[in-house]
């Protein structure tokens, strides 16, 4: 529930809509109880051949009931879903203004990469809580609560069954099927996760299933989770549907006893026989307002999963980032670097990727970090941005630790290639122009021309994700805007992996070119091209095995060496 | 919606089931307004004392339960009917998937296929759990009600007849002019709504260009545009509501004015008719908003149906296997002949591959990027079925032979194989259907140089490792795969060679298991490595899909100019 509050503050900022929605609501029950409680009226007093004028004005507000009532139903529903479309805009702000000092580091966090999606997901199902269980509630609340006020005018103890039934079919019979929901959600997902991991395993796992004959089993077995999954879903719709129709009944039955007490106060002459058609139709059109009531338990429960969801993502974090205070880190000169004895270990993983690492890297150097994957050599260069913390030891940026300075300022003063760059929906120029500020056509195709992408227009369309670039050019593009930011400091991890060696020799030449004052770190799996590099680090199994540079490895002939030999036999056919 | 309704018909007995709860309920629903009306008519008017009542009130109370409980009914045979069509089609798509989803994975849309297994299948659970039953109940129940109303009072029935066929008139007049509108919309919606996650995703880009703090107003733009464009929509179906619920009011308001009219004035009608008709009207009407919005689940339906119909009626054949049993005496010989390979859009992956593998032989597959050596090693494997052509194992067709036999001489080890989630040991034990002795698993383990691995770890042998166990690394998945061959001691071994990034240790690892396996066994290899191919007794040089050549290093370096330029242009680039 605690979770839920964040979800509240965020929803309560439109006023505006939330009143509506609530008044609308509130005139379209209202106004349906009364249309109906007036025709039942209408009807009773015909039978008892009144003059005609009464029956023209009674017609005649039935009539308008029914307009009212419709309209403002529209109207009810014309702003409760634009406040809650409004609202999911500002949580969508709202939690991105929470997750974004967290990034990128986050992200480490949750390896599996469904976090975003899941984030979008869970936000968007919050927008069932404003629907269907913030403000209903609210108004079923007003709408009983003058119906009956209303009632206790003509009969107290029709009055008092209508309270009581209000909190049998709107508190009590909700509130135990919900605790019995909560039981039942949990066996569902635990079916579904396990019936996820054997289809997965039954698709991604085909060839060594079938080589190694385990596919039949592995088919029983699936179709056995399978019909355990269906049968956990099988019995929540069954149970959702039983605390529907337990509802129903329920708010019927109130109906029968408001008919049953009323005769017998009409009876016992305490009630006027005029009221009793009335009066049945009040409380059976009043409790046509409860059966939301039924499914709102099963909405509460995945609005407080997805809010808590959210709350945890960005909670766990917080704390962590209260650090010191921190200054800028200013550079006019290309920086200097030092590792000292840095462990590090992802969050939860029992395996050290980093084991007492010590680098030394002088300003205005060229060094390559070379070694096999899973050597560390991406993580270190990671660390060196700061977006992990390091467990033991410390990076120093010119004398300073990197945790005394802004991320924000280091991050401005280095260009950055990672394995996989972002590329955001709109042109070529939208993605370039993210580098600098003040950047003109001819600077951002002239970079274009350095990597190899001349033919590119800057008014090229981009997908989400650059999803209509091949890997070679998005790592070119990325290349292209690390080039123009033109920051004493480069990073560069794997940057040209996917691009043939010719390209890639003409790329690194630009990049040496421009940066040959500048201090520059190349992670790389290749071992071409490292000959100009002041320093070689080789790294396997997050130690450090060799460093030095070209020349020297190749005399020494260790790890590089042998490394070098195996990569000179290595036939790609590209 | 054909496909589904196809799936609905053939659960007759459940429709005919549901059918008979929704007449049941009707005839609790008339019953209810029946004895509501009764009871109202013989206190007010007709001057009954309670006792009398009480009859009409019991029966009033089993109305009322029959009326919840055929609703319940027909719910919950809607449930078993979404089961059983969710099951049914689960089962489709497996044995779909099992006879050959490598086609899916070598395409790269293994992710594509969970995803129909598990969301699309939940999504055509509504169309039998609501809109089924949702449907045939509005069908028979406002029949019933107007048959009962036509009887007992025929000028409701008329202005009933008459008014509700204004409501789909109305629904259009409004509709019309939002239709294009809306439709217009959707595009944009599509856009927007991808912001949100698209700015998360290149959230750690943003952060490093010191661009994350200005992208909160373009989230609060895009969200309100897409705000903006979804009301759009919304309000045309806002206004279908308001127009069904103006006509069913006009319709109940007219009903009332008729019946008051004829009450006072004509005085040719009882209370009891008049009210009566003034309960049933309504719940005529009700009926008819289920429905509208019963429409409404079930279009959320059909595009999952269409998904699904469009999986399973992609075709996919089976590799197929016989009877006959294969020699296990040493590696068979192997001919392909002619064999040609499609994924069934006529672009052809392989054309016209014409090999003779003796036993013990090394093959070395090679040519550029795309030029169907992967595909080669899974036709070889019998893990995809030719498009045409021929494989024959010691001079007979492979398809005599029993698939146990020939998978069970068989090993492929490839760049990246899968771990399932168990123990590091059952995933080695998997090598050899299970059935190996510890020992055994712990040699395997020990060639494949695994051994300092497991000792390391905490748990040993019985560590977790896959899907929600320990991740390995790329080489130490390498090295269980060598020992899955190791166990098993095929004849033959399909190799895909890893091309850089593996460790020093794995690497030596590979090469002397590799060449340890081979002393038995025929190696085919989709080679990376200048030493695999100069060591190789045939080389298939493959471009385009087509074998263009066969033959050793030397033999294909004098005869083949497109080999010789490969070569040296590698040779060459590599620096």
């Amino acid at each position: 529930m605690k979770d839920l509050k964040m979800v509240i503050n965020v929803l309560l900022v439109e006023k505006k809509d939330i009143i509506l929605s609530i008044i609308c609501g509130f005139i379209a029950g209202i106004t349906a109880v009364a249309l109906f409680s007036a025709s039942g009226y209408l009807i009773s007093k015909a039978a008892l051949a009144p003059p005609i004028y009464t029956l023209m004005i009674l017609v005649a507000s039935v009539k308008m009931l029914g307009i009212i009532s419709a309209l403002s139903r529209y109207g009810e529903r014309y702003y409760s879903h634009r406040g809650t479309f409004t609202m999911l805009s500002n949580l969508r702000v709202s939690f991105y203004e929470k997750i974004e000092p967290l990034a990128p580091g986050i992200f480490g966090k949750y390896r599996s990469g469904d976090l975003l999606a899941r984030i979008v997901g869970d936000v968007e199902a919050l927008q069932n809580f404003f629907l269907r269980v913030f403000y209903p509630p609210i108004v079923l609340l007003l709408i009983f609560f003058c119906t009956i006020f209303f009632t206790s005018f003509f009969s107290f103890e029709v009055a008092l069954i209508l309270f009581v039934g209000y909190l049998l079919t709107t508190v009590l019979v909700p509130s135990y099927f919900a605790l019995r929901q909560r039981k039942i959600d949990r066996r569902v997902r635990g079916s579904r996760a396990e019936l996820s991991t054997e289809v997965t395993e039954f698709l991604y796992g085909f060839r060594d299933l079938k080589i190694y004959q385990q596919l039949e089993g592995k088919q029983k077995q699936l179709s056995k989770s399978s019909a355990v999954y269906m049968q956990e879903q099988e019995q929540e719709s069954v149970h959702n549907l039983f605390s529907q129709a337990t509802n129903t009944f329920l708010s019927l039955m109130v109906t029968v006893c408001v008919l049953a007490i009323g005769a017998y106060l009409v009876v016992k002459g305490e009630l006027d026989g005029i009221y009793l058609a009335m009066l049945v139709m009040v409380s059976l059109t009043v409790f046509e307002n409860t059966t939301p009531m039924a499914i709102f338990p099963s909405h509460l429960q995945d609005s407080k999963l997805a809010a808590s969801r959210l709350v945890s993502v960005v909670r766990n974090e917080s704390a962590a980032i209260k650090m010191k205070k921190q200054e800028n880190f200013q550079t006019d000169l290309s920086p200097k670097i030092e590792v000292k004895n840095v462990r590090f270990t992802y969050p939860n993983e029992s395996r050290l990727t980093l084991e007492n690492v010590s680098i030394n890297l002088e300003s205005g150097t060229k060094t390559a970090i070379v070694g096999p994957s899973g050597s560390g050599k991406s993580t270190l260069l990671q660390l060196m941005l700061n977006l992990y913390y390091v467990d033991e030891g410390e990076i120093l940026l010119n004398n300073t630790p990197i945790n005394d300075l802004l991320k924000e300022s280091i991050w401005e003063n280095t260009n950055v290639v990672l394995q996989t760059n972002h590329f955001f929906y709109g042109t070529i120029r939208d993605n370039l122009k993210l580098a600098k500020d003040g950047l003109n056509d001819y600077d951002m195709q002239e970079a274009l021309a350095k990597v190899d992408l001349g033919h590119f227009k800057l008014d090229d369309s981009v997908l989400e994700k650059g999803e209509n670039l091949s890997g070679g050019e998005k790592q070119r593009l990325a290349i292209a805007r690390a080039m123009l930011k033109n920051a004493p400091l480069w990073l560069l991890d794997e940057p040209t992996s996917s691009v043939d060696a010719l390209t890639e020799a003409e790329i690194y030449q630009h990049i040496f070119d421009i940066a040959s004052e500048d201090t520059l770190v190349l992670v790389s799996h290749r071992l071409t091209g490292l000959e100009k590099m002041d320093q070689i680090i080789v790294m396997d199994h997050g130690k450090i095995i060799e460093t030095g540079n070209f020349q020297s490895l190749m005399e020494s002939k260790g790890y590089f060496y042998e490394m070098k030999m195996i990569e000179q036999n290595v036939f790609l056919g590209v | 919606m054909a496909g589904l309704m196809a799936m609905a018909k053939e659960q007759k007995m459940k429709m005919i089931l549901i059918a008979i709860s929704a007449m049941l309920s009707g005839v609790a629903i008339i019953g209810q307004g029946y004895l509501f009306v009764l009871i109202v008519d013989r206190i007010f008017l007709k001057g009954d004392s309670f006792t009398e009542i009480i009859p009409y009130l019991l029966w009033l109370i089993v109305a009322l339960f029959a009326r919840t409980l055929f609703s319940y009914l027909s719910g919950r045979t809607g449930i078993k009917m979404a089961t059983k069509v969710k099951r049914d089609l689960r089962s489709a798509l497996l044995n779909k998937f099992s006879r050959n989803p490598m086609q899916a994975s070598l395409q790269g849309q293994s992710g594509q296929k969970v995803s129909v297994m598990m969301d699309t299948v939940d999504e055509i659970d509504s169309y039998f759990s609501n809109y089924i039953p949702q449907v045939i109940q509005s069908t028979i129940i406002p029949i019933m009600l107007l048959v009962v109303i036509f009887m007992e009072h025929a000028a409701t029935g008329f202005v009933i007849i008459i008014t509700a066929p204004f409501i789909p008139i109305f629904m259009m007049i409004i509709g019309f002019n939002t239709k294009d509108k809306a439709e217009e919309q959707l595009d944009k919606m599509a856009a927007f709504s991808g912001k949100f996650l698209d700015t998360l995703q290149g959230l750690t880009t943003l952060k490093l260009f010191g661009r994350s703090a200005e992208q909160k107003e373009e989230i609060r733009k895009s969200s309100l545009d897409f705000r903006d464009a979804t009301m759009v929509v919304l309000k045309t179906a806002f206004s279908n509501s308001l127009a069904l619920e103006f006509i069913s009011m006009l319709s109940i308001g007219l009903v009332a004015l008729e019946v008051a009219i004829r009450l006072i004035i004509f005085q040719d009608i009882t209370f009891f008719t008049g009210f009566l008709m003034l309960v049933l009207a309504p719940e005529f009407f009700t009926k008819l908003k289920d429905l509208g919005s019963a429409f409404h689940t079930g279009r959320g339906s059909m595009g999952a149906a269409k998904k699904l119909e469009g999986e399973l009626e992609e075709t996919a054949d089976a590799v197929v296997f016989g009877e006959e049993s294969l020699s296990k005496d040493g590696p068979p010989l192997i001919e392909l002949q002619a064999v040609m390979f499609d994924y069934g859009d006529d672009a052809f992956v392989l054309k016209n591959i014409n090999a003779t593998i003796r036993p013990n032989e090394e093959i070395a597959i090679v040519g550029k990027t795309g030029a169907g050596k992967s595909t080669l090693l899974h036709v070889i494997a019998g893990l995809v079925s030719l498009s045409d052509g021929e494989i024959k194992i010691n001079g007979k067709k492979r398809s005599t032979y029993r698939g146990k036999d020939w998978f069970d001489q068989l090993s492929y080890i490839s760049q990246d194989p899968y771990l399932f989630s168990g123990t590091i040991a059952e995933n080695i034990a998997i090598g050899r259907n299970n059935d190996a002795s510890q020992k055994e698993i712990e040699q395997a383990a020990d060639k494949a140089g695994l051994m300092e691995l497991i000792r390391s770890l905490e748990q040993g042998f019985d560590t977790p490792i896959g899907e929600a166990g320990r991740g390995l690394s790329g080489g130490e998945k390498q090295r269980v795969a060598i020992a899955r061959a190791f166990l098993k001691r095929p004849s033959i071994i399909l190799f895909d060679e890893p091309t850089t990034g593996l460790d020093l240790q794995t690497e030596r690892i590979l090469q002397t298991s590799i060449k340890e396996l081979a002393k038995n066994s025929t190696v085919i290899t989709v080679a990376h490595r200048l030493h695999t191919i100069q060591n190789a007794d045939q080389i298939l040089f493959l471009e385009n899909g087509e074998l263009l050549s066969t033959g050793t290093h030397n033999e294909l370096l004098q005869s083949v100019l497109a080999y010789r330029e490969m070569v040296t242009v590698q040779r060459g680039g590599a620096v």
